[in-house]
């Protein structure tokens, strides 16, 4: 019996890593792929059939990025979008979900319902007209009073900026966190005498510091990867176009095989950064994608 | 400050107004990224309009036009379904599986961080990252099976295949955000009913089909209906991987509006085609939300 139950044990012990080991193969290969394609030299490159494995590694290609890509406009692109996109959903998203945790207000149940609902429209319907009414705001871009003549707000940070200030998955991801804080504590405070805004401030938000930070984490990430609204705005406008787009935006000009271990090299800039982040906060983007999929 | 009228500082401040202040910044910006842009999407697929002139009226004419001119529209929205139902049904019990042997192994961190790291790779490398892997004569792919004698298929440039590839794409890229769906449902599932059934002498296969899928029923149903929207809804991949072809095999019905709009300038079909697949997508949404809710998945 007991020889019998150790075999049952120890086989499917052995097939799981076996099958979680190639199934880690399966995820970690096609990076390193790119990693490997980032350090051939165009003649390695261009060789058929193509060298797989580079004779010295270029890591130069590196460094080349920088000075034959506009590779710091882009990476400064996506920097000062990103952290503008982060900063103002905490923000927005911090505000209205403590007063649609806390407060009951007229329209405060139709507005949580609107919030819900309003996760539930695909982007791509909201991509043609926000690009359309962006472009005739009145007197921004070369407009006249009328919104018309030039390129509205399309050619500045506003267009990649504004239509993220809100993010609906948020406001309901901040209530979540800022149900959790007793009552008890906010009505104690309006004893003692502090306006709504000095216990949100000083009070309520520092309890959800830990939900602020998730928010924090995932917009971030989430935003650093934004591809299609960015490419749609700046397809016109090279000087805003943010680390990702700049590269997928590139390939008319730069698809010869030659260069493309420049192409993969700025590829594993995108990534490997992002990556580094993701690791060292992972707990926090971890509970930012599972509390989405609790419902209140 | 008199005692009799409170000065505006207070006033805004107050418990009956601050509320208001405090959801000000969602009502502006929602009214206009989310409800102005919708009305004016539905404007403009009543009319017939190239973004510069004024629009022309057409009613439902370009609904009409979809419904019964376009011969490609039904066949976009059967790509859009193949590729929701490929993707799913590759990816989810992918998911599954890889879930319920990580949650009985040892080095879970390490083995889910593995798993995860496509989900916070932006989606321009994951296609650029794929188009070199499964490239004809150089990718990755093919020179492995080269290398065994396999016949090397073209991932990308065949008509045939190329959906089946992008599929694959898609469900290694969701593999990990699947992963930890269903690994959050392992974690609450009483470890007491594995024992139970270890005693009785289930081997592991059984402990998957009877313990561990039955448990977990609610967080499948979830994964399976949730992952199925946002494939729907989802265009990027096959934008940057094959531009939607070879010959339009991959061509979605959200990648065609997209270029609809914004490489023939047909806004108004655009926005109608864009109207037609929400409105699809927010049915699937409802009926989703009822079955949850009468199914009493409070976890999910």
């Amino acid at each position: 019996m007991a020889t019998n139950r150790s075999v049952r044990l120890r086989l499917p012990t052995i097939f799981r890593y076996a099958a979680l080991s190639a199934g880690a193969v399966l995820m970690i290969a096609p990076f390193l792929d790119m990693i490997l394609g980032a350090l051939r030299t165009p003649a390695e490159q261009l060789a058929i059939p193509q060298v797989y494995w580079p004779h010295t590694p270029q890591w130069g290609n590196f460094a080349r990025v920088f000075t034959e890509l506009p590779m710091t406009r882009w990476l400064t692109n996506s920097i000062v979008v990103t952290l503008s996109i982060t900063a103002l959903q905490i923000v927005t998203s911090a505000m209205a979900g403590y007063a649609l945790a806390k407060y009951r207000f007229a329209g405060s149940r139709f507005l949580l319902s609107g919030v819900l609902g309003a996760q539930m429209f695909p982007f791509f319907l909201l991509i043609i007209p926000i690009f359309f009414l962006l472009r005739f705001v009145p007197l921004a871009g070369g407009n006249d009073q009328l919104g018309a003549g030039g390129n509205g707000l399309l050619g500045s940070y506003m267009a990649l900026i504004l239509p993220f200030a809100v993010t609906w998955y948020g406001v309901f991801l901040m209530r979540q966190f800022f149900m959790s804080v007793p009552d008890e504590i906010i009505d104690a405070a309006r004893i003692d005498g502090a306006g709504e805004f000095r216990i949100f401030t000083s009070i309520a938000l520092p309890l959800v510091r830990p939900g602020l930070a998730t928010l924090g984490i995932f917009v971030f990430i989430y935003q650093w990867n934004e591809v299609i609204w960015t490419m749609t705005v700046t397809r016109g406008a090279p000087q805003l176009q943010t680390l990702p787009v700049g590269i997928y935006l590139l390939r008319g000009a730069f698809a010869d095989q030659s260069t493309e271990s420049l192409q993969r090299a700025a590829i594993c800039i995108s990534v490997i950064p992002i990556m580094v982040v993701f690791l060292l906060l992972q707990r926090f983007y971890i509970r930012g994608l599972t509390a989405g999929s609790v419902k209140g | 400050m008199s005692t009799r009228a409170v000065s505006i500082g207070e006033w805004l401040s107050s418990r009956r107004v601050a509320p208001y202040l405090f959801v000000a910044p969602i009502i502006v910006f929602g009214l206009a990224f989310f409800v102005g842009p919708l009305l004016f999407a539905a404007f403009v697929s009543l009319t017939d309009w190239d973004g510069l002139g004024h629009p022309r009226w057409v009613g439902l004419g370009n609904y009409l036009y979809l419904a019964v001119t376009d011969r490609f529209f039904l066949k976009s929205i059967l790509n859009t379904f193949y590729f929701a139902f490929g993707s799913v049904a590759v990816g989810v019990p992918a998911a599954l599986v890889t879930a319920a042997i990580i949650a009985r192994s040892k080095y879970q961190a390490f083995w889910r961080t593995v798993y995860w790291l496509p989900m916070v790779t932006n989606i321009v490398a994951i296609a650029y990252i794929w188009k070199f892997v499964l490239a004809d004569t150089n990718g990755l792919v093919n020179r492995a099976l080269g290398v065994v004698g396999l016949p090397e298929p073209n991932w990308l440039t065949s008509p045939s295949i190329s959906m089946l590839s992008v599929i694959l794409v898609a469900a290694w890229m969701s593999l990990g955000h699947n992963i930890l769906l269903f690994l959050t449902g392992l974690n609450n599932v009483d470890q007491s009913y594995y024992e139970a059934a270890e005693i009785d002498g289930a081997n592991a296969v059984q402990l998957f089909r009877h313990v561990t899928i039955p448990l977990l029923m609610p967080t499948i149903l979830f994964v399976l209906i949730t992952s199925f929207i946002a494939a729907l809804s989802s265009f990027a991949l096959m934008l940057i991987l094959t531009e939607g072809g070879p010959v339009r095999s991959t061509t979605v019905t959200g990648l065609y509006l997209y270029d609809m709009a914004f490489t023939d300038l047909r806004l108004g079909r655009a926005s109608a085609a864009a109207y037609v697949l929400s409105a699809i997508i927010l049915t699937i949404s409802l009926v989703q939300l009822r079955l949850f809710r009468r199914g009493g998945v409070e976890a999910h």
